[in-house]
């Protein structure tokens, strides 16, 4: 290669580089005329629609923020977020949940609510202990978009066809016993097991500590749990699986949180446990005759809590971080948005949205409210915001529970495997 | 193209050049270089800029997000003495070439000596074999994949109704790698393709002559086919073994991205993948593609290498 034609290749190298510089640089704010704004989250069809028609309802009456919505399944979401992020084309409002909140806080991906909080963004009407889970570190980073509990939920014409009566009335309870029995009676009568293997994640492992008195993280982010309680729990429920009463490994590994993929949904199993945040899209799929009942337990607390399923925040980057806040605030504290979103995310998070959301409810909102009602005196406070490191120890909960349905390792040993894996990620 | 070469004026070799003819010629190489500049430009700014930015980013702790910290070798260290999944997916890999390669070469070279045999419609049938090759890649052939091989799939029906109640492939660890190799084996249209073009350019007299000398159909493959395509299978089997170590699209699909189930289709690239893009680990996921990388080239040379035992090149005289 010539001298000349060297310098000449450099240069022009040196001159695209500085033109894509000076374009990524172009997106001036601009604090008056129109903006666009991106909101993204992940979910089911019915979520998408209602969502859709509460951003409509926001754009006119805002007639200067234009917003582009995008949604996705959870692994998806997740793939696509931490890309668009890191490449600095991220969203300005998004959807995240427990495991996640503090991933990307602690990553300085979210912008701190506390400066916009009584002024753009209202969140007196909004539970002390709801916001707690959108907290790191004592500032306000992500705003619950609604209020969930843990359930059963369950397709009735099994349970009676078994002859096994599910307790739903108010102040009704069951303990693990009966509910294993139950189970297994349903996977000995049908086709389908009684209940889709549980085991795989770690939300429900949380409520059953929770009844012992125990956490998942301590207040001060460290495991709260022992390999021999986690060896418990799955024994527990690997006495199930011989007898049908939980679904079989081939089933239980396509469990991903997703409505469409539950056994319940593929019929493959007579009930599920899950977050009532998800019953209308179980209603979507399903169809509408499905009950909810309570978590059983053996001491007189439920170790269920009212959590927040998804929470919404604000990107750190955003160039219109002001407009996006708006949109937050209109999102949970709006009557008609409210009204138009129902308990597509749980119950709405404003109380006073709620009771008028729920006196007029149908379908899978009104099961939500009905279920919240009944159990109200059971459900405790939320449990505390997951650690930096907790995305991880779910995942890494989910694949060794894979080694141990497909007999590929011992529960006792797989057990010792989530503690010390999980104390990695939490040390990282 | 070809007339713009031939009525090009004949470059003077001979005499000495002139300071005259000399920037000239540099003002022609200029020319050139403003004519390859688009792919100058792209392999710089797309394959050896961020090549070099990998390069540097595996010496570091980056998770994306902030700002990487040099940590030297410590992403090397802990991968080959304290990441069990590391190994794991190293081994699955292995496992997956060792198995799809041959038998994806196999396969191809013997559809190639059917087409080649054939003297009807062979355009045809050359073209519906080659057609999975077109579509392999996609995202949307692996989502029919996970749709046949799961359980209930067309594959499990079939399978059980003639009395083989396996099961979903897809959702057993012992069966799922299988539904990978199967998916690569099928997508053999690439090489066949070669295989067929080689085919073609070995001498019928060979054949003849063999045939003459009293050789039958198998000792004519042993003896003229292979040693007269031993060129063609070196090319395939370096361009496959390639590529089969870069599998990644039909494992993310089959799996949701999981590797699952437990791990069974956890595929070097897939691991790679995660660790970048889900645990936040960049740092640790471009060494992995380095250690890949020198893997990768390691054994094409070892390849190469063994090639001067077992290809033999027409006119070369031994």
């Amino acid at each position: 290669m010539g001298r000349v034609s060297r310098r000449g290749a450099a240069g022009l190298l040196v001159g695209l580089l500085s033109l894509t510089a000076a374009l990524s640089g172009c997106g001036n704010e601009s604090a008056d005329g129109p903006v666009t704004l991106r909101f993204v989250w992940w979910g089911n069809e019915d979520r998408a629609k209602v969502t859709r028609a509460a951003v409509d309802a926001f754009q006119q009456r805002n007639p200067d923020i234009k917003v582009e919505t995008e949604y996705s399944g959870y692994d998806a979401y997740f793939q696509k977020l931490s890309t668009q992020v890191a490449g600095g084309a991220g969203p300005d409002l998004l959807q995240l949940d427990r495991a996640t909140v503090g991933e990307y806080a602690g990553r300085k991906v979210l912008a701190d609510l506390g400066e916009y909080t009584g002024k753009d963004l209202g969140l007196d009407k909004i539970p002390a202990n709801l916001l707690e889970g959108g907290k790191v570190d004592g500032k306000q980073y992500a705003v619950a978009a609604g209020a969930t509990t843990q359930m059963l939920i369950f397709d009735p014409t099994h349970f009676e066809a078994a002859g096994v009566r599910v307790p739903t009335a108010p102040g009704e309870k069951w303990t693990w016993a009966q509910f294993a029995e139950a189970m297994t009676q349903v996977g000995a009568a049908g086709q389908v097991s009684g209940t889709t293997d549980f085991g795989w994640a770690v939300d429900w492992f949380e409520v059953w500590l929770h009844q012992r008195g125990k956490a998942l993280y301590t207040p001060d982010g460290k495991l709260g749990f022992t390999a021999e309680e986690l060896a418990g729990y799955w024994e527990m429920i690997g006495a199930m699986r011989s007898d049908k009463g939980v679904s079989p490994a081939e089933v239980t590994t396509k469990m991903d949180g997703s409505v469409q993929n539950s056994g319940i949904v593929t019929r493959q199993a007579a009930s599920e446990i899950g977050y009532d945040s998800a019953v209308t899209g179980y209603f979507g799929a399903f169809g509408p005759n499905l009950e909810l009942a309570p978590l059983p337990s053996d001491v007189a607390e439920s170790g269920m809590a009212a959590m927040p399923p998804v929470s919404f925040a604000v990107s750190q980057r955003s160039k219109h971080k002001a407009a996006a806040v708006k949109l937050l605030d209109f999102l949970v504290n709006d009557p008609e948005a409210g009204k138009l979103l129902g308990a597509s995310r749980g119950v709405p998070p404003n109380e006073e949205i709620r009771a008028q959301v729920c006196s007029s409810a149908e379908g899978g909102s009104k099961a939500v409210c009905d279920y919240e009602a009944a159990q109200q005196d059971k459900i405790g406070p939320a449990f505390g915001a997951w650690p930096t490191g907790s995305s991880a120890i779910k995942r890494d909960f989910q694949r060794t529970y894979d080694d141990v349905i497909f007999n590929r390792v011992s529960v006792a040993d797989a057990a010792e495997r989530v503690v010390q894996d999980a104390e990695q990620s939490l040390g990282s | 193209m070809t007339q713009s070469v031939l009525t090009r004026p004949p470059v003077p070799a001979d005499p000495p050049p002139t300071p005259a003819a000399r920037g000239r010629r540099r003002r022609g190489q200029g020319v050139a270089y403003l004519f390859l500049s688009p792919w100058i430009i792209g392999a710089a700014l797309l394959t050896i800029g961020p090549m070099v930015a990998s390069l540097y980013l595996s010496f570091t702790d980056y998770d994306l997000f902030e700002a990487p910290t040099w940590i030297g070798v410590d992403n090397y260290v802990t991968m080959f003495t304290g990441d069990e999944r590391f190994w794991h997916a190293a081994w699955t890999t292995t496992e997956y070439v060792l198995v799809s390669v041959p038998l994806k070469l196999g396969l191809a070279l013997a559809v190639a000596m059917l087409l080649n045999r054939a003297r009807k419609g062979v355009g045809l049938y050359r073209s519906a074999f080659y057609a999975p090759s077109l579509l392999g890649a996609s995202v949307s052939v692996a989502l029919a994949w996970r749709a046949m091989f799961s359980t209930d799939g067309t594959v499990d029906r079939v399978l059980s109704s003639v009395g083989l109640d396996l099961g979903g492939w897809v959702d057993q660890p012992q069966y799922a790698l299988l539904t990978l190799v199967a998916l690569a084996v099928w997508q053999f249209g690439a090489p066949m393709v070669i295989f067929l073009a080689g085919l073609k350019q070995v001498p019928r007299e060979l054949y003849e002559a063999a045939a003459i000398d009293g050789a039958g159909p198998g000792r004519r493959f042993l003896s003229v086919t292979l040693p007269m395509l031993s060129p063609v299978i070196l090319f395939n089997l370096v361009l496959e073994t390639i590529h089969a170590f870069q599998a990644f699209t039909g494992a993310f699909v089959v799996s949701s991205g999981r590797g699952g189930p437990s791990d069974s289709t956890l595929l070097y690239p897939l691991y790679l993948y995660q660790r970048g893009f889900t645990d936040f680990r960049m740092g640790y996921a471009s060494a992995m593609a380095w250690v890949l990388l020198v893997v990768v080239a390691v054994l094409t040379a070892l390849v190469f290498r063994s090639a001067r035992r077992w290809v033999f090149y027409a006119g070369e005289n031994r």
